[in-house]
């Protein structure tokens, strides 16, 4: 490289005929930069650039995500006979118990409905997925975001929620055209609203970092909540639906001095190692806000409330629900049997 | 040899500076996610200082938004520490090619950590001794860098 000095008196010239300086490109750069920072922080115009951006920058990604996704190609092609075969029996056996688990399950979400129309709130059941599969890219560690394949071209937007088959792994943050990006629960800047399952109790869950667990914010010392306690999510907000499990209550603790506890809780999607995804749609709810006659019906006459149950129910059954209650348990097995 | 002041196979380097940029999101063990050496600040300084009529604020700059982007950070913070980084080497790269190998590696040592405290004045989380990791291993790694750099520079001219 010293070689380069030595080239004479001809080559020595495009050093110095570059017209702008070392520091007034210097000085460029760093205007350039701030600009580039403040607009990105502060203007929601920018978006648009961005995913366009984001989208220019997805070879490169896939390009790096092409060891991983060539292996696992090379290990699924040459599986074992044998193994297939008892991956397939141990499927199967899973999808039997969780077709009897959904029998139940279903009666139940009727049963349910029933009863939150009766108390005229609102309730979505049943939401729609799509399934997106994972980029294996690692992004800034310090940031736990990740890279799924489905992008603008499949609907995905700005804040839907993520799942994994455990529980909620987080929500998309940006979109672009062929993919998009997660924010996982883990990352320091996600909070989620919950609710433990025991006693219903609201909280709110926030990330901490790679590796770290998550943690529940300003509980009060008189809170109800002990180690091994479930959380799901509320609902509150708006962004996530509600009764998705969010993670299990690892350690309690309320140190002396301090008006908040300190409560750790582990993810109950497997964060690291999920391959694919579901992206939750907004489509398909059942929304008995509308539906305001039941309420009204209520508030007319009160001791009259038995009577309306029937009517209410003739209402509702043919228009949202697939099958009237009474007959959910004759049903069932003909679900199973497809 | 060359006479001509136009650039020669300068393609190369930008090859390079795209395999840097693989390299820098190529999945790893969380382990070793922290102590990711900064291939591509490496990759800059080492063209920096050979080439410094090809490779200098602008296309650090240009390197660092792709990362930016590529990394789904705010906009602006690779950018900033890439061109920040290659300006002194710019600026001292006649120095530079004198010292010997090991005292290179210190100077790597000290600007591939200011990039990367830089890029992390945005990152929520400091832990403290992990911000040390890429710069040592960065350190470790440059004398391997430099001669595989070097080789690539020699075996396609580029000039």
């Amino acid at each position: 490289m010293r070689r380069s000095l030595h080239f004479g008196e001809t080559t020595i010239k495009p050093l110095f005929t570059q017209t702008p300086s070392l520091n007034t490109r210097m000085l460029l750069a760093v205007a350039a930069s701030l600009l580039l920072f403040l607009m990105d922080a502060r203007l929601d115009m920018f978006k648009p650039v961005r995913s366009a951006l984001a989208t220019a920058v997805y070879p490169i990604q896939s390009l790096a995500a092409m060891p991983s996704s060539f292996s696992d190609w090379f290990s699924e092609m040459f599986q074992d006979r044998g193994d297939l075969r008892e991956r397939i029996t141990t499927l199967e056996a899973q999808a039997l118990i969780q077709n009897v688990r959904m029998q139940r399950i279903q009666a139940l979400e009727r049963e349910n409905m029933r009863l939150r129309e009766l108390l005229g709130s609102s309730f979505r059941l049943q939401e729609r997925v799509q399934i997106a599969e994972l980029l294996s890219v690692d992004l800034d560690p310090f940031y736990q975001h990740v890279i799924i394949d489905k992008g603008k071209q499949f609907g995905v937007y700005e804040g839907q929620p993520v799942l994994d088959s455990r529980g909620v792994m987080g929500q998309v943050a940006e979109v672009s055209q062929l993919s998009s990006r997660v924010v996982l629960l883990t990352d320091p800047s996600h909070s989620i609203p919950v609710q433990i399952v025991r006693n219903g109790l609201r909280a709110v869950v926030t990330g901490r970092g790679l590796g770290e667990p998550l943690q529940v914010e300003y509980l009060p010392h008189n809170a109800d909540i002990r180690e091994g306690d479930w959380l799901v999510t509320s609902g509150l907000g708006g962004r996530f639906p509600v009764g998705y499990p969010v993670g299990q209550v690892m350690a309690v603790d309320f140190p002396q001095g301090k008006a908040f506890g300190e409560i750790s809780v582990k993810p109950a999607a497997q964060l690291a190692t999920s391959r694919e995804l579901m992206l939750v749609l907004p489509g398909e709810k059942i929304d008995f806000s509308l539906k305001i006659p039941p309420v009204d019906l209520n508030a007319d006459s009160s001791t009259n409330a038995p009577l309306m149950v029937p009517e209410a129910l003739q209402q509702e059954t043919p228009e949202t629900l697939p099958a009237p209650d009474a007959e959910s348990s004759v049903e069932s097995p003909s679900d199973d049997g497809n | 040899m060359a006479i001509n002041s136009r650039p020669q196979q300068i393609w190369v380097i930008y090859v390079t500076l795209m395999i840097a940029i693989l390299l820098m999101i190529l999945p790893l063990p969380d382990m070793l996610r922290l102590a990711r050496p900064e291939f591509v600040v490496m990759a800059l300084i080492y063209w920096t200082m050979a080439l410094p009529q090809r490779v200098n604020i602008g296309v650090a700059w240009f390197t660092g938004l792709v990362m930016d982007i590529t990394t789904g950070g705010q906009l602006g913070v690779h950018a900033f520490s890439y061109a920040m980084a290659v300006f002194m080497v710019a600026r001292f790269h006649l120095q530079l090619r004198q010292y010997p190998l090991w005292q290179q590696a210190f100077t790597i040592l000290s600007l591939v950590f200011l990039v990367h405290v830089v890029s992390m004045l945005n990152a929520p989380l400091t832990s403290s001794w992990h911000i040390w990791m890429p710069a040592v291993v960065s350190t470790v790694l440059w004398p391997v860098v430099y001669a595989v750099l070097r080789k690539i520079r020699r075996g396609f001219q580029v000039s």
